[in-house]
């Protein structure tokens, strides 16, 4: 396995940004999500690392060895496309056999190894199936067999999870990163599901518009996101629009005065208050300094969420469901409610960073 | 909805159907110098047409020269036809439009600009000849030569659209996951894109293989009085020999060796690909 490192890579099509000038640096064993809404350069840049897509400019290194002009073919990077690409004209083993055989291998020494992969991802007994007589899951785990064979250099997953339905999605992902794990995999993954993001990552990327937002661990862009559109993101979140008021307190454009902890943050460019739905605590009654009606309230199982008016603006609070009894229980629309959090929480975070 | 099919039928059974019951029944008749048609019921064309070295010959000849134009169309095309398939500008469809151009022009009015090109003062030889490449001019009209490039001038086309159509349904996906194990462009060309273009090329491969061997114009025009192929027998048979009969026959051979072949190259074709 070897370390990934891109520097200054960007990508243009025509006079439109694919990608901006992006500095990464992927440690050996350490799986980095690149994270975005379509159309964010993340796609772009998984193919600059393959080599299907030339850059504009900037480096791709393998190691210290600059790749970025080397072909595809010699670049032996292990990728697992969204749509799986298996061959579907050879059966699971062969599709499996493939790298082996670009490789030079002759058919015993590709068998034992076929028959390792295959066991890997336990799918011993389909091994003469044909793709189209498997399952989804089951392809996918062709396609990740295939890959890993080779003993890639850089492991790619191209939002390896999407074509999966909910329940095997997150079975697999713990599979892909136990595995990933286990063989010390520099995994670059490619995805618009923050849930898969911030589960299956060492580090993420926050790309927009081609441009990094943010990287950083999964708890730091949860709790210190650089800006409104990072706290989006990456997870749920109240985002209001105003000014900080004073050391403790923010006012947003609708004239709210919301408690906050001015020294948590650390940019004076600030304008937006976001602060996440689970980190609001919800009382009845008008006790408390945040005071508001209940707009809406929708049980979701174990978590229950409040929509809550406080004048013009609305703040989401989600809760674990109550049980019966619990004074938020009976709780109604149109009821008084108080809202508290823990005034070091809240980030003020500018709208976008540029 | 079943019912909208029936005119089409119809129309097929009047036009196709019909004629050929009539034809058929005309091959099992007698020709005779001074009488032209006498009605008899023998197969004695058909012996005809099988044993005669003379008939022999042309069916030969032109089952070789089609199975070879095809081949050559087939390699031909290939490379056109990934570019057109993997063609994503908007452009696209006026690059099918220019792919059919040709199509637009009769096949005797293309023959005759071939001529033009070919002939021994043509615009091949007195270019070749001026620039001081050959010094004698090259025999290309009425050769076999001329008639082969005539004919693939004239189903290139076909083989193009049907053979893009395919590979533009081969997701490009597996192009990249190719190369990604280890592929080289030609590898990737053998081993996956050819494989998947398989319907593809036995498709364009049976249009193009019917066509050659009903070649009419080109083969007259190009290969010269003396050249023989199927098409043209069949018609000196009718107009110029007045010998409906043999005509008849000669055609229904021509009908049953190209579906001989047709349908045993798509046996071979659908065995071979069965699992795939």
């Amino acid at each position: 396995m070897a370390q990934l490192t891109l520097e200054k890579l960007t990508k243009r099509f025509g006079t439109s940004i694919g990608v901006e000038s992006l500095d990464l640096s992927v440690n050996e064993g350490e799986l980095v999500a690149l994270l975005g809404p379509s159309g964010c350069g993340k796609t772009t840049t998984l193919r600059m690392v393959a080599g299907f897509l030339p850059p504009t400019s900037g480096r791709v290194l393998f190691d210290r060895e600059d790749v970025t002009q080397l072909p595809a073919y010699k670049r032996a990077t292990g990728m697992v496309f969204q749509s799986y690409a298996l061959f579907p004209h050879m059966s699971a083993a062969d599709n499996v056999g493939f790298g082996l055989e670009m490789r030079g291998l002759n058919a015993a020494q590709r068998k034992t190894k076929i028959d390792e992969a295959l066991k890997l991802v336990r799918l011993s007994h389909l091994a003469d199936r044909l793709p189209r007589q498997l399952s989804g899951g089951q392809q996918q785990r062709v396609a990740l067999a295939r890959a890993l064979v080779i003993n890639p250099r850089i492991f790619l997953l191209d939002e390896p999870l999407s074509n999966l339905d909910a329940k095997l999605r997150a079975e697999v992902r713990l599979e892909i990163r136990a595995l990933q794990q286990r063989l010390g995999l520099t995994t670059l993954m490619v995805t618009h599901d923050r849930e898969e993001a911030l589960t299956m990552a060492d580090r993420l990327v926050v790309m927009d518009g081609g441009r990094v937002r943010q990287i950083g661990t999964p708890q730091q862009l949860y709790d210190s996101p650089v800006d409104a559109f990072v706290a989006d993101f990456v997870g749920r979140c109240n985002i209001l629009s105003g000014r900080r008021a004073n050391e403790r307190e923010f006012r947003t454009t609708g004239g709210l005065l919301l408690p906050t902890d001015v020294a948590s943050s650390e940019r004076d460019d600030a304008d937006a208050f976001a602060l996440r739905p689970e980190r609001i605590t919800v009382v009845a009654g008008e006790t408390g300094e945040v005071r508001g009606r209940v707009q809406a309230i929708t049980y979701m199982g174990a978590q229950t969420e409040y929509v809550v008016a406080l004048g013009d603006e609305t703040l989401v609070a989600v809760r674990p469901t109550p049980d019966a009894g619990e004074p938020l229980a009976a709780l109604k629309p149109h009821d008084a409610v108080s809202l508290q959090w823990d005034r070091k929480v809240p980030r003020l975070v500018p709208q976008t960073s540029k | 909805m079943a019912l909208l099919v029936v005119p089409a039928c119809l129309l097929v059974l009047a036009l196709l159907i019909g004629p050929m019951i009539l034809m058929f029944r005309i091959s099992l008749n007698q020709f005779s110098p001074t009488q032209l048609m006498v009605q008899a019921l023998s197969p004695d064309n058909y012996i005809k047409a099988a044993t005669d070295p003379y008939y022999q010959q042309i069916i030969l000849a032109t089952l070789g020269i089609a199975l070879l134009c095809t081949l050559l169309t087939l390699i031909l095309a290939f490379p056109a036809a990934y570019w057109l398939g993997r063609m994503e500008s908007r452009w696209k469809s006026l690059v099918v439009i220019a792919t059919l151009f040709p199509l637009l022009v009769g096949n005797v009015v293309r023959s005759a600009g071939w001529m033009a090109l070919f002939a021994r003062d043509g615009l091949v030889n007195t270019s070749l000849l001026k620039l001081g490449v050959i010094s004698a001019p090259l025999e290309i009209m009425y050769t076999t030569k001329a008639v082969i490039i005539g004919i693939i001038a004239v189903v290139l086309p076909y083989m193009i659209l049907t053979l893009s159509a395919v590979i533009e349904s081969i997701p490009r996906d597996l192009e990249y996951a190719a190369a990604n194990l280890g592929a080289s462009g030609a590898r990737v060309f053998w081993r996956v894109i050819l494989p998947l273009s398989g319907p593809g090329v036995a498709a364009g491969s049976i249009l193009v293989f019917v066509l050659c061997m009903n070649t009419y114009a080109t083969a007259v025009l190009l290969g010269g009085p003396r050249f023989k192929m199927m098409a043209p027998a069949v018609y000196d048979q009718f107009v110029r020999g007045n010998n409906w009969p043999m005509g008849a026959a000669l055609a229904f051979m021509l009908l049953a060796v190209t579906m001989a072949f047709t349908v045993f190259g798509s046996v071979a074709f659908a065995r071979k690909y069965r699992t795939g």
